[in-house]
């Protein structure tokens, strides 16, 4: 043995030894066996000196020990559990954020553009071309008031075009000159009834809900 | 020089999965530790039980140990409060309660009378070979190492406050100290053939 590294190891038995030969010689100590008992005997003597010395001086009670703490977990594993995923927590929070907010916003887009898909524009164009009405004049039960720049006619005006209407009041015109007033009134009703049954549906039943609309009306 | 270097270096392997680090930390401290123990409970198996509990307790808290304190204090609060839950959860009276945090360190008090009682044959003949041994070869010293290693292992003074009392530089001291532990050592090896401080399977 290196009388140089026994007089180390006695030093750094004492807290004697500077912190950076206790950091070389500590690493040494943990691997190296012999300079293990060694050290073991250097408290043994201490011990003895200081009459503290329990029933057996040997190493059973550090052997013991040694081997309850071989099946634990490292104290490495232990102590960077925590850190690496408090640590892992704290990059990945922005990003997770940045993510949540990202589907948000393409979720609302998709939705957005399938409410109004090219089909139904096409649709709206083709009844307003042929009404000769424009879009943002068309009004009625959720439909937003004219004006509005980000105005989405909704889908259900396309369906309750004005244009059988227009057929029906003309032939209410043209029959009214050949039947009684009565018979005219009766088909005067029956036209306004079917007329007000879609126009006055509940909101709800096909048109947008207040949610919706909102997002129809969201800038494209 | 920090009173706690060596035993924080380390500490701080072991923080870092060194087990074998643990190893030396057991080693210096177990004689220590059942001696402290001892004054709660009256057998001396129950006590290296309790002391090989507190080691383990030790460990596994010492991710949260950051050397705010020295280790062997720290250590030494674990032992008392394991100590003391022992005595409680076993319904026995300690043989003294009045223990305070200067007592973790103090090393007036003669245990030897207390555990004759109870120790085992086997063990007493070892104990007594042990105390004659060192004995023997701390005699045998020259009146400089004597000094100088009962200076540092009965009245726990640092290398500066020794080099002090016997007017030498510290290195001197140092050297001094080593020497007096070779030659105790080498007279322990003779005698008992590697039965102390065996660590062949430790690690």
């Amino acid at each position: 043995m290196n009388e140089e590294l026994d007089s180390q190891l006695s030093a750094m038995f004492d807290n004697e030894l500077p912190a950076a030969e206790c950091e070389l010689l500590a690493r040494r100590l943990s691997r190296d066996e012999e300079l293990k008992a060694r050290w073991g005997r250097y408290a043994a003597i201490g011990a003895t000196i200081r009459a503290e010395g329990g029933p057996r001086l040997n190493a059973e009670l550090a052997r013991r020990v040694s081997i309850a703490i071989s099946a634990e977990p490292a104290d490495a594993d232990v102590a960077a559990a925590p850190v690496s995923r408090a640590s892992a927590f704290r990059w990945r929070t922005p990003f997770a954020g940045a993510a949540v907010a990202a589907s948000v916003a393409a979720a609302a887009i998709l939705w957005v553009r399938f409410q109004s898909s090219p089909q139904e524009t096409v649709l709206i164009s083709q009844t307003d071309a042929a009404t000769g009405t424009p879009a943002r004049q068309v009004s009625g039960p959720g439909v937003s008031p004219p004006g509005d720049a980000s105005y989405v006619v909704p889908r259900t005006t396309a369906r309750r075009s004005i244009v059988p209407s227009t057929q029906l009041a003309s032939y209410v015109v043209a029959h009214s000159e050949f039947s009684s007033p009565v018979n005219r009134r009766t088909l005067l009703s029956a036209f306004i009834t079917s007329e007000a049954g879609p126009a006055g549906a509940p909101a709800g039943s096909d048109e947008p809900t207040d949610d919706a609309s909102d997002d129809a009306k969201s800038p494209q | 020089m920090s009173a706690d270097v060596s035993d924080l270096s380390l500490v701080r392997r072991v923080q870092r999965g060194d087990k074998g680090a643990f190893d030396a930390l057991v080693l210096k401290y177990q004689h220590k530790l059942v001696k402290l123990v001892m004054r709660y409970v009256r057998n001396p198996a129950e006590a290296e039980d309790i002391a090989q509990e507190a080691f383990i307790k030790a460990y596994r808290a010492l991710p949260q140990f950051r050397g705010d304190s020295a280790f062997y204090t720290w250590l030494y609060r674990i032992a008392i409060n394991t100590a003391k839950n022992a005595v409680v959860s076993r319904d026995r009276s300690p043989i003294e309660y009045n223990i305070d945090r200067n007592d973790a360190t103090e090393e007036s008090y003669d245990m030897q009378g207390r555990m004759k009682d109870s120790e085992t044959p086997e063990g007493l003949v070892l104990t007594d070979e042990i105390r004659t041994t060192v004995n023997a070869a701390i005699d045998a010293l020259p009146e400089d190492l004597r000094t100088a290693i009962v200076l540092r292992e009965l009245e726990g003074l640092s290398y500066e406050e020794i080099a002090a009392a016997m007017d030498c530089p510290v290195g001197t001291v140092r050297s001094r100290i080593f020497r007096a532990r070779e030659a105790i050592d080498r007279r322990l090896r003779e005698v008992f053939e590697g039965g102390l401080g065996r660590t062949e399977e430790l690690g």
